[in-house]
């Protein structure tokens, strides 16, 4: 049971980092961002791929959180030229296109077959619970280093800036700041903590197939913040929290009602995941955490 | 692998780029007239496909029944959608019409794939043998195929261009006050509007079934060749979509041999990029500013 729960809180913890990294974009600065799990992804492959070649887990985690920077860093710019439908739809592309990568150039990745083997930190611990446990408190340690980091930029001059910007941009730059600048180091910053989920993701599962990074992986994390709020660091958690819920939550609905098949289940489940969306964006688009008359 | 093989590909290519015309056409619909990229477009197409084929299962033969009815249930489904979810996030922006669209999507296609599992299914039809004209071979249901898209497009333009409502929708799509302040029942022409939607999403659904296979995924694989369409072609201008389409449909297909299949789904997305860093208004159409 115990190692059942740690299990459960390491995911949580992860598809956190992704919440609040989407929320520094989209709930503080308004960068409508719909190619996440493309981040997650680099972040993943990055780290994989260095810890399988014998380096320090330290220069994975580094390379995972500047790569995935360095991908943002083109989408950014495009960020201050697009309308925002369209930045919507080219990053929804930009993802897809780091999948096919992934899939296609199989002398880095392997393909579709994947990268098994990896290794993960505090392994030397023991399986049975305490190399877990080291890593949870390795998750938890980046949840709180994350949110610690928004909460300075929000606070911060920076971070005034940054919410003046997805208030009123013209004002903004009526005043003689420059909003470019700071979008696309926001989209660098967001990226760099989705990229160092990723990277926490890949150690944690030991083995990536690019079929892990499909956009849904976007939807959910997009359903989380809107649930528990735009602009909101504990609704982040709140809402991937639910999240974690309906995943898990299926599986022991599915333990209880042993009639209904897997894949059914797992229908099921999506459509939860659709479902709350829809009524979110109908009857409570400010989220679970924000106050009505808020924003 | 003569020039026939090439002139095959660009003819498979045209087809291929002829559905997906018609998903774009049905996004840029809305698009412009509802203001927001629309993710259901390509699970409507789907459930268009699957009613095709829930005909067939029942025994009726005719193709001509299984397409009626899968233009029948994306419609139905189209109109659903609007007068219970759309209707309401009128005026609320992009994001959460676009938001409630992801939604939708990923609750259609898994109620879908909750009845009718995961299993893949084809549209049963006579073996022919493939004509030759001027020395190339080419199947003749892509022909037809090719036809009722090619029928389906020049319908809806007609109605877009020479209709009293047709012209009411391009009113509302060029500036909703203006429009409501001359009188233009706007609640009427959105209704038309996704009922439209449903027509063209159910003819491209049946349309991609007949050609390949029938599977839960099989619109939204859609989605973003046909946004790429779209954007591609600019929005606000229809046969722009259907042109754009054709051109990513035909370079998709050409590029396969250059490519390799992986990369031929990533082009696409990659116009897509290209297309909106360097020219935002797309081909044919108007500039629009940022902001």
């Amino acid at each position: 049971m115990l190692a059942y729960i740690t299990a459960v809180a390491i995911v949580f913890c992860i598809y956190a980092l992704l919440t609040l990294s989407l929320n520094l974009h989209f709930g503080f600065t308004g960068l409508i961002n719909f190619g996440h799990v493309g981040f997650f992804a680099i972040g993943a492959y990055a780290a994989a791929l260095c810890s399988l070649n014998g380096m320090p887990y330290v220069v994975g985690f580094t390379a995972a959180a500047a790569l995935a920077a360095l991908a943002a860093w083109p989408l950014g710019l495009l960020a201050l030229r697009l309308r925002e439908d369209y930045l919507a739809i080219v990053t929804l592309a930009f993802s897809e296109i780091v999948r096919v990568v992934i899939t296609a150039e199989e002398w880095l990745t392997n393909g579709v077959q994947g990268l098994p083997g990896i290794p993960r930190p505090f392994a030397s611990l023991g399986i049975g619970g305490n190399a877990e446990l080291a890593y949870l408190a390795l998750v938890v340690t980046a949840v709180v280093l994350a949110i610690l980091l928004i909460r300075h930029l929000v606070r911060s001059p920076f971070g005034r800036l940054i919410q003046a910007i997805r208030d009123d941009e013209v004002a903004v730059k009526a005043l003689g700041k420059n909003p470019a600048g700071v979008k696309v180091r926001v989209f660098m910053i967001g990226a760099a903590i989705a990229g160092i989920a990723g990277a926490l993701y890949a150690h944690y599962m030991n083995y990536i197939v690019p079929d892990q990074f499909l956009p849904l992986v976007t939807f959910y994390v997009w359903m989380a913040m809107i649930l528990g709020g735009a602009g909101s660091i504990s609704g982040s958690l709140v809402g991937a929290g639910v999240l974690i819920g309906i995943l898990e939550g299926s599986r022991v609905v599915r333990d209880l009602l042993p009639n209904v098949m897997q894949v059914e289940m797992a229908s099921l489940r999506l459509a939860l995941v659709g479902l709350l969306l829809v009524l979110f964006v109908l009857y409570r688009p400010n989220g679970l955490m924000v106050k009505r008359d808020e924003s | 692998m003569g020039y026939a093989y090439y002139v095959g590909l660009a003819i498979n290519g045209a087809v291929e780029g002829l559905t997906i015309g018609l998903a774009a056409l049905a996004i840029n619909l809305v698009f412009a007239v509802g203001r927001f990229p629309n993710a259901t477009t390509g699970d409507l197409m789907t459930v268009g496909a699957y009613a095709g084929i829930a005909v067939q299962q029942s025994g009726l033969r005719s193709l001509w029944l299984q397409g009626l009815a899968a233009v029948g249930a994306s419609m139905a489904l189209s109109l659903a959608l609007y007068l219970f979810v759309f209707r309401a996030l009128r005026g609320r922006g992009m994001l959460a019409p676009l938001l409630a669209s992801i939604g939708l999507a990923i609750l259609v296609r898994s109620v879908l794939s909750f009845f009718a599992g995961h299993d893949q299914y084809v549209f049963q039809l006579p073996i022919v043998r493939p004509i030759m004209i001027a020395g190339i071979p080419v199947q003749s249901y892509d022909l037809w195929l090719g036809g009722v898209a090619l029928v389906c497009v020049l319908l809806v333009m007609a109605i877009l261009f020479l209709s009293p409502i047709g012209r009411q929708m391009r009113a509302v799509a060029d500036d909703l006050t203006l429009a409501r302040t001359s009188g233009i029942n706007v609640d009427r022409v959105y209704l038309v509007m996704w009922l439209l939607v449903g027509f063209v999403t159910g003819v491209a659904g049946m349309v991609l079934g007949v050609r390949t296979v029938v599977m839960p995924e099989m619109g939204w694989n859609m989605l973003l060749p046909a946004f790429a369409a779209a954007v591609l072609g600019g929005v606000g201008s229809p046969a722009g979509a259907v042109l754009a389409a054709m051109v990513v449909g035909i370079a998709q297909e050409m590029s396969t041999p250059v490519l390799g299949f992986t990369y031929k789904i990533g082009l696409a997305f990659m116009v897509l990029v290209v297309i909106l860093a360097v020219r935002p208004a797309g081909l044919f159409g108007r500039v629009e500013r940022v902001r």
